[in-house]
């Protein structure tokens, strides 16, 4: 936490609540049991599929994020595309 | 018909031991003919823990090997005279048995008992599929920190796919004074992120180590929180409704300056 937080008065996040929050993530990972192969196989993939149908500024940028939500857990692919007018 | 009951963690030394010696002793006290089990072979420790080291003569893996009978293996408790353990063996290690010998071997038990307990290793590999095999019901220990949790996340999987039904959660070790101050995740944060079903909660208490020191377990000390923690679950898993237990510092100097816990039920 830095001098300036403490000096607003901003408090750190109770330990309690990082742990909490981080084995959420991490065991959204472990429970879907996707190898980090088949990640980069399945950016691969997608890429692909994108590119037959927009510009995909840089297939090496692809963002892939597992997270968990109330009802189910979500895959979020993040892809930049081109921007052209 | 006995119940056979396996207690597992995934990660090590969260008290799987510690809580098979109080909840077969809890049973005993509360008129049930109980045997123990020690699946950790090679890393033998229930005998220990329930001070009956000197009475081994013969181990889990003589008796699968025919060394001698199931029954010779078996020691009776000091105090009840229906406890037993069948220690594991010292001096081997768990290739020395197969799920199927732990299943025949529970199967020659269940007759005579109504609870057989086993006490698995950590890890989840042989030792741990020897310890499950015979399961009908699962109850997995972790403590309130994030190796343990995840760990206990591995493995509700693997007993739900070994057709296990629901594992029950015992969580051990928790130090309210650590939630009261965020340090620590509460009961409520681990029970929503394993999402199972809690059996019980068993503070970090001294008079565990004291009793373990001594040979005796803590369900035996009329001051013990663990003890009376792990009492509470033996009667729960008899299908009493018993109200968990609230851990909370004592008010006032003393209390404070002691850091003295003292339980009282949780109203429902
Ligand atoms: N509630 C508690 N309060 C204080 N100490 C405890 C508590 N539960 C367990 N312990 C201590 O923690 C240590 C590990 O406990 P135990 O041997 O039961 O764990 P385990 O899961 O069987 O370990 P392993 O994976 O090595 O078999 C022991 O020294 C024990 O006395
Ligand atoms: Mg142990």
């Amino acid at each position: 936490m830095s001098f300036l937080d403490t000096m607003l008065g901003r408090r750190r996040e109770s330990s309690s609540h990082v742990a909490k929050e981080r084995l959420l993530t991490v065991l959204v990972h472990d429970r879907v049991k996707l190898t980090p192969e088949d990640l980069e196989n399945m950016k691969r993939e997608i890429i692909d599929v994108i590119s037959r149908y927009v510009e995909v500024t840089d297939p090496g940028s692809i963002e892939v994020t597992l997270t968990r939500g109330d009802q189910s857990d979500h895959l979020k692919a993040d892809i930049p595309l081109r921007r052209s007018r | 018909m006995a119940r056979v009951i396996t207690i597992t963690s995934g990660k090590g030394g969260v008290g799987k031991t510690t809580t098979t010696a109080n909840l077969g002793t809890a049973l005993a006290m509360l008129g049930q003919r109980v045997v123990v089990i020690d699946a950790d072979i090679g890393l033998r420790n229930l005998d220990v823990v329930m001070g009956l080291e000197n009475r081994i003569v013969y181990d889990l893996v003589d008796a699968v090997e025919g060394r001698c009978r199931l029954r010779q293996a078996l020691i009776k408790d000091k105090r009840f005279p229906e406890l037993f353990l069948l220690p594991a063996a010292q001096t081997r290690d768990k290739d020395a048995v197969s799920p199927e010998d732990m299943i025949a071997l529970t199967n020659e038990l269940r007759r005579e008992f109504d609870f057989i307990l086993i006490d698995s290793p950590a890890g989840i590999e042989g030792g741990f599929r020897n310890a499950i095999a015979s399961a009908d019901e699962v109850l997995i220990v972790t403590t309130p920190e994030v190796s343990a949790v995840r760990d206990a996340d591995r493995i509700v999987g693997l007993v739900e796919a070994y057709e296990k039904g629901h594992p029950r959660l015992i969580i051990n070790r928790l130090k309210p004074r650590m939630v009261a101050r965020g340090d620590m995740m509460d009961t409520s944060d681990v029970v929503e992120i394993l999402a199972i079903d809690l059996i019980g909660i068993v503070p970090e208490d001294e008079t565990i180590v004291i009793s373990t020191n001594r040979g005796e377990v803590a369900v035996l000390e009329r001051n013990s929180l663990a003890g009376r923690s792990f009492s509470d679950i033996a009667r729960r898993l008899l299908g009493e409704d018993v109200p968990m237990l609230v851990f909370e510092e004592r008010q006032g100097v003393w209390g404070s300056l002691i850091g003295r816990l003292r339980a009282r039920r949780s109203e429902r």
